[in-house]
């Protein structure tokens, strides 16, 4: 009792932004989620960005902790957001759409996580995937809720994938002291925006637990983030701005790039390939594009992160690299021509290889490189070292005369390897190939990390395989610690077979999962009662 | 410089996904669907019909729970209302074997012997797998003594289930009363190795075997 007391004197203050925007019908379930928290040191910011009156939404709650920031103009989310984090005094920061919703236990568990992870300024749970259909009431008909995806942190996949969507992550406010706040230019991927900042201050831990559920309608969605999308122009541009967004330094958990670009005096391929490299890079990047003081007015591209360096006319390409080196902010280089071939990954496989190796002095060779159009990513200490110690020699040999080794990436060096293997696994399945799927299923479970998720997925396989006691075992195990809506529904299925009385159990539970917003979370609430 | 006229995508490959997974949306359809067979199975009806019945509501054009409330129905001897859910199955699934099966069955308990087996018999033709269908066809079969069909589908279905002691006594009779006591003792004599105790079984193999012996006597 006296732990219990003291826990709760101890709970620090969190920060819930809720903004929202003519959702009427959604509103007091997204509401009511938060304000039945097993965790009551609240302040809960609900932010109107226009649209419908939802004063007498938020008034029937009658609850203290709720601010209610009524502004009946729309300027956006990442601008409601922000007026709101103006406000917020919590230790830390959630997040919630007015469609989605939390679990009792969403703050509470990632409160816990973060207090035990002095290490990790940000942890996210998982979350439901609410397939919904929309009656002529505009009431919602819950018709499956999916773990679709459970992926722990892995820093490059948050730079490349927008994976983690805030409604599943808390983070300390103190942070956005260093990556800022949200941006308020863009009108989609606002979200990812910022914890792709997050990504170059923190790890983020991931708690394997689901938490809450976001809303997909089935057909068209109402989503403004959806329907921004279908507007491909303005999808791009916010796309590439983000991809593009350097915040300020020191950045403790990225290795900053400089990829030093050398032209062989063929100056009109410069802009197809910085628009290209604009295009397909993922890491962030700054490029150093050499030019002589006459040239610098005619390049005619407004790509962000170009640092301009000044060469003589007569400059070799060494010297060019040097005088560009010297100016470089990054912690690795990549040195490429300007008609390397570009693509997604393009420098990425071996900087990841490069970023991973334990071995001092390795350069890697870009996977597209050959001999005419010779493409590196290194270390900046040993450039500048092999640079600073055999400055008439051409590049590979100083490189060489340096003790660098220079090597090719190889398949096991690259990112993404717990990826590329679920793709395979689902690709196999998609084919019908389920005993294949099953097994590289398997195989993910037992060398990488999401243990359950990927065990659910193994079981399912399995069953689909035809190879129902290794499926009946897995799903089993799996249901026992984290049951999901579609894994009770598989193990139902498998012990159907053999008895019908011990398929009832899972199902009733997976008819409970299914009913769970509307049964626990709103049927007390005023505003709910009202609308029934 | 307009960005968009170039090709710039969220990049695919290395494991990343390059279009949204399919939509899972039969959930609550799939989980009340197989509440309402399991309720039915152990006896559940009241609680099945409840599945159903929400079944209906969230798959409104799948034949399933309505098949489902035929057979409860059928089970509380509502043979009215069982004949209308079936019939409502058929018509959002004119292809469902087993909304023909139960349309068969309520015949049958109606003492339509005719529409019945010719029901069966649709529902065979949908579907050879269907148990029920197949044992209903044999039992209608012999009120009326016609047996031409059935022997067909019982072989269709054994080449499937060759194990299958039930249809395979079924079978063993209809070659009896045909007059090939010859396959029929071969079947029986298989059953009794697949299940010595059976008793059924070893008194028509007695019967089979006195008609062969008689036969060979007589020739």
């Amino acid at each position: 009792m006296m732990e219990k007391d003291h826990k709760k004197k101890a709970e620090p203050l969190v920060s819930v932004l809720l903004p929202t925007h003519s959702r009427r019908n959604s509103l007091p379930t997204a509401l009511s989620s938060v304000v039945r928290q097993n965790y009551s040191n609240l302040e809960i910011f609900v932010i109107r960005d226009g649209g419908e009156d939802v004063s007498d939404i938020i008034n029937s709650f009658n609850d203290p902790r709720i601010v209610f920031i009524d502004r009946p103009e729309n300027r956006g989310k990442a601008f409601s957001l922000n007026q709101a984090l103006l406000r917020a005094k919590g230790k830390y920061i959630a997040y919630l759409d007015d469609d989605d919703l939390y679990y009792p236990h969403h703050i509470e568990t990632l409160v816990d996580t973060l207090e035990d992870r002095y290490d990790c300024q940000v942890a996210y749970s998982d979350l439901y995937r609410t397939y919904c259909r929309i009656g002529p009431d505009d009431e919602r008909e819950v018709l499956s809720k999916v773990l679709d995806i459970s992926r722990d942190f892995d820093r490059f996949f948050t730079l490349c994938f927008n994976h983690t969507l805030h409604v599943s992550l808390m983070h300390t406010r103190e942070i956005l002291e260093k990556t800022g706040t949200f941006n308020e230019e863009l009108n989609v991927l606002v979200d990812w925006d910022l914890t792709r900042r997050l990504a170059f201050f923190t790890d983020f831990h991931h708690v394997h637990e689901i938490t809450g559920e976001f809303y997909h309608p089935v057909g068209d969605s109402d989503r403004i983030s959806v329907l921004y999308r279908k507007d491909r122009d303005e999808y791009l541009k916010n796309f590439l701005t983000i991809r593009t967004t350097r915040p300020p330094k020191p950045w403790p958990k990225i290795k900053d790039m400089s990829i030093i670009f050398t032209m062989d005096g063929q100056n009109e391929q410069v802009q197809d390939a910085l628009v290209s490299i604009w295009q397909h890079t993922f890491y962030p990047y700054q490029i150093y594009l050499p030019l002589e003081q006459s040239e610098f007015g005619k390049l005619n591209v407004k790509i962000p992160n170009i640092v301009t360096v000044p060469v003589e006319s007569q400059a070799s390409n060494e010297q060019t690299i040097d005088r560009a080196l010297a100016k470089c902010e990054g912690d690795v280089i990549a040195i490429v021509p300007a008609a390397f071939p570009i693509r997604n990954f393009w420098v990425e496989d071996s900087l990841y290889a490069l970023i991973n190796s334990s071995v001092n002095k390795e350069a890697f060779e870009l996977e597209d490189s050959t001999d005419e159009l010779w493409a590196v990513v290194l270390n900046k200490g040993d450039l500048e070292y092999a640079r600073k110690n055999f400055p008439h020699l051409p590049l590979r040999q100083s490189l060489k005369a340096a003790g660098i080794i220079i090597r090719r990436v190889l398949a096991e060096e690259i990112p993404f390897q717990y990826d590329q293997l679920l793709e395979q696994a689902r690709a196999a399945g998609k084919d019908g190939n389920w005993l294949k799927a099953a097994r590289t299923f398997g195989y993910i479970a037992e060398h990488y990390q999401n243990k359950l998720w990927i065990k659910g997925l193994a079981a399912k396989a399995f069953f689909k395989a035809g190879l129902h006691t290794q499926a009946a075992q897995l799903v089993h195990q799996v249901n026992q610690q984290q049951p999901t809506v579609d894994n009770l529904l598989l193990e139902a299925k498998l012990n159907r077979q053999k008895d019908c009385k011990s398929a009832i159990e899972p199902l009733e539970k997976a008819e409970q999962m299914l009913d769970f917003s509307f049964s626990q979370t709103c049927q007390n609430d005023p505003v709910f009662k009202e609308k029934i | 410089m307009d960005i968009t006229q170039n090709n710039t995508e969220q990049p695919s490959g290395h494991g990343v996904p390059a279009e949204p997974r399919q939509e899972n949306t039969t959930q609550r359809y799939e989980v009340l669907q197989e509440l309402g067979d399991c309720h039915t199975s152990v006896g559940n009806y009241d609680q099945a019909q409840r599945c159903y019945e929400k079944a209906a509501s969230v798959g409104p054009d799948e034949p399933g729970p309505y098949v489902g409330l035929g057979v409860v129905a059928l089970q509380k001897n509502l043979l009215d209302d069982a004949r209308i859910a079936f019939r409502v199955a058929c018509r959002l699934d004119p292809d469902c074997s087993k909304a023909y099966a139960g349309m068969a069955m309520v015949a049958q308990q109606n003492g339509d012997y005719k529409s019945a087996f010719d029901m069966y018999l649709k529902s065979l033709e949908l579907d050879t797998d269907n148990l029920t269908s197949l044992l209903g066809l044999f039992q209608t079969s012999c009120r009326m003594g016609s047996f031409v069909q059935v022997t067909h589908y019982l072989e269709a279905y054994l080449d499937m289930h060759p194990g299958d002691t039930s249809v395979m006594f079924s079978l063993a009779a209809l070659y009896m009363k045909d007059g090939r006591a010859e396959q029929s003792q071969k079947i029986l004599l298989d059953i009794l190795t697949l299940d010595p105790t059976n008793q059924d079984v070893a008194n028509l193999l007695e019967e089979v075997e006195h008609k062969l012996a008689q036969r060979e006597s007589t020739e």
